[in-house]
C-alpha cells in the first residue's frame, strides 16, 4: 500500500492560516520557467514531472519549504535527472549570481 | 481505449499499489462510489510523470462518494457527497 | 518578509525536530526570498545559455500569468446571473462558454457547479494546488496550506464554519478535489435585491471566496 507524504486528504491538522501571502517576481518567475519548459515546443519537464519531484524528495524538504521554492527544487531535482543542466553548472551559476547581488548591495 | 463505465455505474476504487507519482488519493482507495460523468479522455500522468508521452488517452470519470461511506466519523447529514476525478483502470464495477 | 507562523527559515536548519509539526504554511524570510530569486536567476540563465529559452519569452510568460484574476471569474458569473441560457451553457461546458466572453481557458476543461438554496459546492485540491489559475490567476495561500488540502475533504462544514459560512444541515455539501485534469468553479448563488442590476454592478459582488466555495456572493 502506497501512500505518498503529499497526499494528505483526511490527515489531522490545525486551523487554514488565512494570512494571504503575497506573489513575488521569483515565484512568477519560477512558475514561468516552467510553463515555458513544459510549451509544445519543448516539452522538456511536464507539470506531471514536476510533481513527481516534489513527491520524491522526502517529507522533510516537502514540509519545511515554500509552495513555490518546492516547485523550483522539484524542477531542479528533474532537470537533472533528465541531464538537461548538471548540479555542478548550477552550482557554478549560482555562485555567480550570488556574487552579483553581493556586489550591488 | 474504450470507457468500461457511464454515469449511473456503482463502481470501486483499487488499490492498484503503484509507487511514483499517482493521482488516486488514498483516501478513496477501497471506496465505492458512483460515477456522475465520463469527463473525457487523457493522458495517463503515471506515464507523463516518468516523461513517457506516448499515449494512449485514457478515461477520466468523476466518481461521487457519500460522506459517510469515506470518514467513521463523518459528522453531517447523511446527503454530503465528494467528488473526484479517477482514471479508468483505477476502477472495477461494483 | 515576516515569520508569519514563527518559523525562522534558515536553509541551514537543522532537523533534530524532523517529524515535529511542521508550520501550518512556509513563507519565505528577506534571506529565502533572495535565495528563491538567485536560484531561478542562475536557472534561467543555464537554460538561456543553452537555447531551450528567451529571456524575453520569461518576461511575456510572467506577464501573461499576471493577467487573470477575480475580474475574469466575476464576468463569467456575472454574466450566468444575468442570462439563463448562457447559464446553462456555462454548466455544460465552461471552457467553450468561457471562450464566448472572450476568456481562454488553458487547462483542459473547466466545470462549473452552481450553488443553489438547496446545494452548496466546496473546492479544494488534497494532492497539490489545483485551481483553475488561467481564469482566476494564484491560489490564496490557504488554498494550498496543509490545512486547508487535508481537512476540507473530511471535516468540510467544520472548515466553513472557520470561514464564517455555517450551512445549515438540509442544504446538500459536494466537496469537489480537483486531483486531475478538469478545474472547478463555483457559480454562487445570485444576492437578494439585484433584479435588473447590469452586469457591471453584479460581478463587483462576486468575491474570489465564493467561486472557491468558502463564502457565500457579497450582499445587495
Amino acid at each position: 500500500m502506497t501512500r505518498g507524504y503529499h497526499d494528505i486528504g483526511g490527515d489531522a491538522a490545525g486551523p487554514v492560516p488565512k494570512d494571504e501571502l503575497p506573489w513575488l517576481h521569483w515565484e512568477k518567475q519560477v512558475e514561468a520557467v516552467r510553463n515555458l519548459l513544459g510549451d509544445g515546443t519543448r516539452r522538456v519537464i511536464s507539470l506531471d514531472e514536476m510533481r513527481r519531484g516534489f513527491e520524491s524528495f522526502g517529507v522533510d524538504k516537502y514540509a519545511s519549504l515554500s509552495f513555490y521554492r518546492r516547485r523550483l527544487e522539484a524542477m531542479i531535482d528533474i532537470l537533472i535527472e533528465k541531464e538537461v543542466i548538471t548540479r555542478e553548472e548550477l552550482d557554478e551559476e549560482i555562485a555567480a549570481v550570488r556574487a552579483r547581488w553581493t556586489n550591488v548591495s | 481505449m474504450k470507457a468500461r463505465f457511464r454515469a449511473g455505474d456503482r463502481v470501486r476504487v483499487l488499490h492498484l499499489g503503484k509507487a511514483g507519482h499517482v493521482r488516486t488519493p488514498f483516501y478513496v482507495r477501497g471506496k465505492v462510489g458512483t460515477v456522475s460523468e465520463l469527463c473525457g479522455y487523457y493522458l495517463n500522468p503515471e506515464d507523463l510523470a516518468v516523461g513517457n508521452t506516448g499515449g494512449p488517452v485514457i478515461p477520466l470519470y468523476r466518481v461521487s462518494f457519500r460522506q459517510h461511506d469515506l470518514w467513521p466519523d463523518y459528522h453531517g447529514p447523511a446527503h454530503d457527497t465528494l467528488s473526484i476525478e479517477i482514471y479508468d483502470h483505477w476502477l472495477a464495477a461494483e | 518578509m515576516s515569520d508569519l507562523h514563527g518559523h525562522d527559515h534558515s536553509h541551514e536548519h537543522s532537523h533534530d525536530h524532523a517529524h515535529a509539526a511542521h508550520p501550518p504554511l512556509v513563507a519565505e524570510d528577506e534571506a529565502g526570498n533572495i535565495e528563491g530569486q538567485i536560484i531561478i536567476d542562475a536557472l534561467q540563465n543555464i537554460l538561456v545559455r543553452k537555447n531551450l529559452l528567451a529571456p524575453e519569452e520569461v518576461t511575456q510568460e510572467i506577464e501573461k500569468i499576471e493577467a487573470p484574476g477575480l475580474h475574469l471569474g466575476a464576468k463569467i458569473i456575472a454574466r450566468a446571473w444575468a442570462d439563463p441560457a448562457f447559464k446553462q451553457r456555462l454548466l455544460e461546458n465552461g471552457k467553450s462558454a468561457a471562450a464566448e466572453l472572450g476568456i481562454k481557458v488553458g487547462e483542459a476543461q473547466l466545470i462549473v457547479v452552481e450553488n443553489t438554496q438547496g446545494l452548496h459546492n466546496l473546492i479544494c485540491c488534497t494532492l497539490c494546488s489545483c485551481y483553475p489559475r488561467s481564469i482566476l490567476g494564484q491560489p490564496p495561500s490557504w488554498y494550498i496550506s496543509k490545512a486547508y488540502r487535508a481537512r476540507t475533504v473530511r471535516e468540510p462544514r467544520q472548515i466553513l464554519s472557520e470561514f464564517g459560512l455555517d450551512l445549515p444541515d438540509d442544504v446538500e455539501l459536494i466537496v469537489h478535489d480537483s486531483n486531475a485534469d478538469m478545474r472547478y468553479l463555483v457559480l454562487p448563488e445570485r444576492p437578494a435585491g439585484t433584479d435588473g442590476w447590469s452586469e457591471e454592478q453584479l460581478a463587483a459582488l462576486v468575491s474570489r471566496d465564493s467561486m472557491i466555495g468558502v463564502a457565500k456572493a457579497n450582499m445587495a
